[in-house]
């Protein structure tokens, strides 16, 4: 070892040390992973706790330690379960959400894979008109919808849904896969033209393969927000028992001024379940979307 | 919260056996009068949309009587309930598409916003105020076009917010119950707060209890948003003199008050931090029925707001009001249901089943059963007689509607109980806001 390298060793090595230290790994990335841990999985305790505690633990704060359950109790499930229809209701949701976002899939990958490789004349003005639709809040578009709902005889039944829902997902869903297509290098279908794929092969068999986890990021975006959303399903729906869960919940456990928070809880527990299976599945492929994962 | 009790349990029962056939003990005395011809449509169904139910009876009754009407006229009734936050939205696609629902029961102002959609109803009111001692004033109030004999809607019944309060703290600072005057009302607060055991009223966006505060302070001094003829009224000394006794008032508060909900007040007395309020029955009835707290329902009293210059008991209940809509394909099976369901048979087991959350809105029902069942509801009796709305003194429209749900009154109050705005500044505000609406 020559003089240069022991004194380059030498410097190195106590760096290293303090960059790597213990405190400093405590203060940069344990401490703000506490933070965000305790602030995203918070409302999840609250909930879960909520749902387990009877109605006195629940009103009396003084008395009782709110962030603690002294006695549990599965009434509160026992009623959402047994004493509504909230299986009924989970089970119109599910369907709602998986369809509208497999139609909202499809429709977007289409649409973004045209705007984005095709590139036909007035394509970027597309795309931006597809974002700018995203932006037309629902609250404004329910009257509307609704009008064109009922004329196709829809109202009422979860098809209302089905095929309003894709007016939010699919702006959204085709912005997401442009930007992921644009990651995906174009010389792949190049070759695939030189050697006489057609643009649908080259779809099915180069881009949507390489896409996958722009799709799934796209369509746990979909699903998600199918399963929260609030005003279209209650707009369109009127029949107690095809309702969503979010709708269903509160017309069911709340009466008047009384909430009926254990029940409530329980039910935006089970309710937030899946989503959350859904997103452990595919926790990967949805962070290699968001970080680009195509390398050229 | 459990609400499920022994005696709603009976009551659902016996709504059971009147669905059956068996006829309910009746206690009202109905008049005579002509119903009004009704031929009921060939092939006739119907679809109605009501608020949630609060009581279950409240649910399995209305059924019942629901099928007990398709027993007796062959016409199915399918009636879905919806959120009371909810109703609104609900009513608004339905009105908006003309599709959906044959008729909703809505509450206080929703037929006069929609009034050009609706299907009179005078024939129906009529008949029914004939025959049942006339509709009450408030009833009236809702129920007709302002200024005509038009009913648009059929109120179906009401629930005010009195004063819930704790016997024992009342007791304990020298009072027997709550002064009937502003003047002792504001001393009894002073010592309650000095005691521990302080009031508190909801100053925040709540639909019902929020609202109530506001009213009652500005009707007590005899303030109003309009005057008779819907010009806005609201900067007015007497607006001015409610919101200094506010100012004095809001102090004895516990606190957090100006950010209370509907459900905050019922949190904060359940939980011995509050100990005296305004609230619907509601809070009487999940204390009662919860062991836990059955103790402080014991100690539980309603009593009339403090009216200090109106001359009645200045609160506007929350009213049902039903409307058909013009686009129903079954007008009169829609009218003809609305009839069978206020006729004695079918709406006085209902009212019993409520537990005196529902106040009638035709005066012979006074004698029902549910008046004498619990001396603790009796002060909801007459919540459809009081003389004051939303947007009482002017005409109920759609601007008053508006103002009601854009929470004018209760920022405005909120305002000066946060120290924000002065008295004379909120009222000017007010003032902006309202001409605002009402020239729309």
């Amino acid at each position: 070892m020559t003089e240069e390298s022991q004194s380059n060793s030498a410097t190195a090595q106590p760096e290293a040390m303090t960059w790597d230290s213990k405190q400093r790994r405590v203060v940069m990335l344990y401490v703000p992973l506490a933070c965000f841990v305790l602030i995203l999985l918070f409302p999840f305790y609250w909930m879960t706790v909520t749902a387990f505690k009877p109605n006195a633990e629940l009103y009396d704060y003084n008395t009782y330690n709110p962030f603690w359950i002294g006695s549990p109790t599965l009434d509160h499930l026992k009623h959402l379960l047994f004493g509504t229809s909230y299986p009924r209701w989970l089970m119109t949701t599910m369907g709602v959400a998986v369809a509208s976002t497999f139609i909202s899939l499809l429709a977007s990958t289409l649409a973004a894979y045209a705007i984005q490789r095709l590139r036909f004349k007035g394509s970027q003005y597309v795309g931006l008109g597809i974002y700018l639709a995203y932006l037309v809040p629902p609250s404004i578009l329910f009257i509307p919808l609704a009008t064109i709902v009922y004329q196709l005889g829809l109202f009422d039944t979860p098809f209302a849904l089905i095929l309003t829902f894709p007016t939010f997902l699919i702006p959204f869903c085709t912005w997401l896969l442009i930007g992921y297509f644009k990651s995906i290098p174009y010389e792949l279908e190049e070759c695939a033209l030189i050697d006489g794929a057609t643009r649908l092969q080259i779809l099915r068999r180069i881009t949507l393969p390489l896409a996958v986890p722009g799709l799934i990021s796209a369509g746990i975006f979909s699903f998600t927000l199918s399963w929260n959303e609030f005003i279209y399903s209650l707009a369109f729906i009127q029949s107690s028992e095809k309702k969503t869960v979010p709708v269903a919940i509160l017309t069911e456990l709340v009466t008047g001024d009384v909430y009926q928070w254990g029940a409530l809880m329980a039910g935006s527990l089970l309710g937030s379940l899946p989503v959350a299976v859904f997103y452990s599945f595919f926790v990967d492929y949805y962070v290699s979307s968001l970080t680009g994962a195509v390398k050229e | 919260m459990n609400i499920i009790t022994r005696r709603s349990i009976m009551l659902g029962s016996a709504a059971a056996l009147a669905a059956t056939g068996a006829q309910a003990q009746v206690r009202t005395k109905a008049g005579t009068a002509t119903a009004p011809r009704l031929p009921i449509e060939s092939g006739a169904t119907l679809r109605m949309l009501r608020p949630v139910k609060f009581v279950q009876p409240d649910e399995d009754v209305f059924r019942a009587n629901a099928a007990r009407f398709k027993a007796q006229t062959g016409v199915e009734v399918r009636v879905d309930f919806v959120g009371w936050e909810d109703i609104s939205q609900q009513t608004a696609v339905t009105a908006n598409t003309g599709a959906g629902p044959d008729l909703i029961m809505g509450f206080n102002e929703g037929p006069h916003v929609y009034a050009d959609k609706l299907i009179d109803m005078s024939d129906v009111a009529e008949y029914l105020g004939q025959k049942y001692g006339g509709w009450q004033a408030v009833a009236q109030k809702y129920g007709k076009r302002h200024g005509t004999n038009n009913w648009l809607g059929l109120p179906f019944g009401g629930t005010a917010g009195p004063l819930v309060w704790r016997k024992s703290a009342v007791q304990a600072v020298g009072y027997q119950r709550p002064p009937s005057d502003l003047a002792g009302f504001l001393d009894m607060s002073k010592k309650l707060k000095a005691a521990g055991k302080p009031a508190g009223f909801a100053l925040g966006n709540a639909v019902g209890d929020g609202n109530g505060t506001a009213n009652w302070l500005l009707w007590s001094h005899g303030g109003s948003l309009c005057d008779e003829e819907g010009k806005v009224a609201i900067n007015s000394p007497n607006t001015i003199r409610a919101l200094e006794y506010l100012k004095e008032l809001y102090p004895t508060f516990i606190p957090g008050t100006i950010a209370w909900g509907d459900i905050s007040n019922n949190r904060a007395y359940s939980a011995n931090e509050c100990w005296v309020t305004s609230n619907g029955v509601s809070l009487y009835f999940s204390l009662k029925n919860d062991p836990a707290t059955r103790a402080i329902a014991e100690d539980t009293e309603h009593s009339e707001l403090p009216h200090g210059v109106a001359s009645s008991w200045p609160s506007a209940p929350l009213t049902l009001n039903a409307m058909v809509f013009k686009h129903s394909r079954y007008p009169n099976a829609a009218k003809a249901f609305l009839q069978f369901m206020l006729e004695a048979e079918q709406y006085e087991p209902w009212l019993d089943a409520n537990l005196g959350y529902w106040a009638h809105p035709l005066a012979a029902y006074k004698d029902a059963a549910v008046w004498t069942s619990d001396p603790k509801v009796a002060v909801f009796r007459d919540s459809m007689n009081n003389k004051f709305w939303a947007g009482y003194k002017g005409p109920i429209s759609e601007a008053s509607a508006t103002a009601t749900n854009e929470y004018l009154l209760v920022q405005m109050f909120a305002a000066v109980a946060s120290g924000q705005s002065t008295p004379q500044e909120a009222a000017r505000e007010a003032e902006r806001r309202a001409r605002r609406i009402f020239r729309r």
